[in-house]
């Protein structure tokens, strides 16, 4: 392939690095597994690159490739996503001043979610990164109703994690 | 939902709190090799694909065949053997073309779907040669029995008593279901551990549409 192919490629990717991120940080466990879900997920971009055509935005298309490899392709080296270390995400919320409470209602928002199923979270994924229910029922290849029950579902299922 | 939406809005603030990823570093990770479960998949399929090739080439008859000179069993076996290529060309071309359709770009049930239908190609060769393989056997079976000249006393001995005939048949019975199950074991822990995620997700998938 050619070098502008893989600088325009490369250029793009560092840009929209961060949607790759949340999807790592959302499906891994631990720092080493981030990393090798991240590259994972790289690879299966440059491998699907020449087929983007640039008609949506680059981070609309690798968001879509990512979550497809978080969700399908992965294979998790380590089995501990139930013992999560919530501590280790607390970066997540650094830097940005709330009050206490806020703060507190954020954490347990966070560690609801990792208790949910892949699927459910690349719903709430969607939902967080404000996508409509058509892209997201497009995404997932479910219907858009169902993709609406589904994640009405999801928001009682956070309830009843938050409030057992 | 209160939480959700103070969620999305510290989800959305917090853009650059991850530790960035250089260009330099993103052109070393295009140049390594995936590991992903379809990468799996292939390299399983293509050992699969050789094993039982070779096997079903092993477990050749033509030599016991020309030793015992029936004619008419050589030439049977010849169409058969045509009929065993056909059937390997057949297969590899529809895992090529179930394994190109895999593409990452497709939504998430698609996906799981082209993957789920490509390993179900091999797994159905994988069942096909060993159906062939006892097939084989029971052939071989009956031509040792009533056509092999060596064996004329032991065919006689079975003719004659009902016993010993249960008894072999018993036997190849036992033999062919203990191979099946030891594959249907094998295969189950194969593409259990490789594939029960996906299987999962997949389920979840197609209940949120029923």
């Amino acid at each position: 392939m050619s070098e502008n192919l893989e600088h325009s490629f490369v250029t793009q990717l560092k840009e929209n690095q961060n949607i790759i991120h949340k999807i790592c940080r959302l499906y891994t466990d631990c720092e080493d597994s981030h990393k090798d879900l991240f590259q994972e997920v790289t690879i299966q971009l440059w491998k699907a690159f020449p087929k983007f055509r640039g008609d949506s935005k680059f981070s609309t298309w690798a968001y879509r490739v990512a979550l497809n490899t978080a969700i399908t392709l992965y294979r998790k080296n380590k089995r501990s996503l139930s013992t999560v270390e919530y501590e280790g995400r607390q970066h997540f919320i650094k830097d940005v001043e709330y009050n206490y409470e806020e703060e507190e209602q954020i954490k347990l928002m966070y560690k609801a979610v990792y208790q949910l199923n892949d699927i459910e979270k690349a719903l709430v994924f969607m939902y967080l990164e404000d996508k409509d229910y058509r892209e997201i029922a497009e995404t997932l290849g479910i219907s858009e109703v169902n993709a609406r029950v589904k994640m009405n579902r999801i928001k009682g299922k956070l309830k009843k994690i938050l409030n057992p | 939902m209160k939480e959700l939406d103070l969620l999305k809005k510290d989800w959305q603030k917090n853009k650059d709190s991850f530790d960035q990823i250089s260009e330099i570093e993103i052109y070393k990770m295009i140049h390594k090799k995936s590991s992903s479960i379809v990468k799996w998949i292939l390299i399983i399929s293509i050992l699969e694909v050789m094993l039982w090739t070779c096997l079903s080439l092993i477990f050749n008859a033509d030599d016991y065949l020309e030793k015992i000179n029936n004619k008419g069993f050589i030439s049977y076996l010849r169409i058969f053997t045509y009929l065993s290529y056909g059937v390997i060309v057949i297969f590899i071309y529809l895992f090529y073309k179930n394994y190109i359709r895999i593409s990452t770009i497709a939504s998430t049930k698609q996906l799981m779907k082209d993957i789920l239908k490509t390993r179900k190609t091999v797994q159905y060769y994988v069942w096909y040669n060993l159906a062939m393989i006892v097939f084989g056997l029971i052939v071989g079976f009956i031509i040792a029995l009533f056509y092999n000249p060596e064996t004329a006393v032991l065919r006689e001995k079975i003719e004659h008593d009902p016993k010993i005939m249960a008894i072999t048949i018993g036997i190849l019975a036992l033999v062919t279901i203990v191979l099946f199950g030891l594959f249907w074991l094998f295969y189950r822990l194969l593409y259990g551990i490789l594939l029960r995620r996906l299987h999962a997700n997949y389920k979840e998938l197609k209940k949120i549409d029923l």
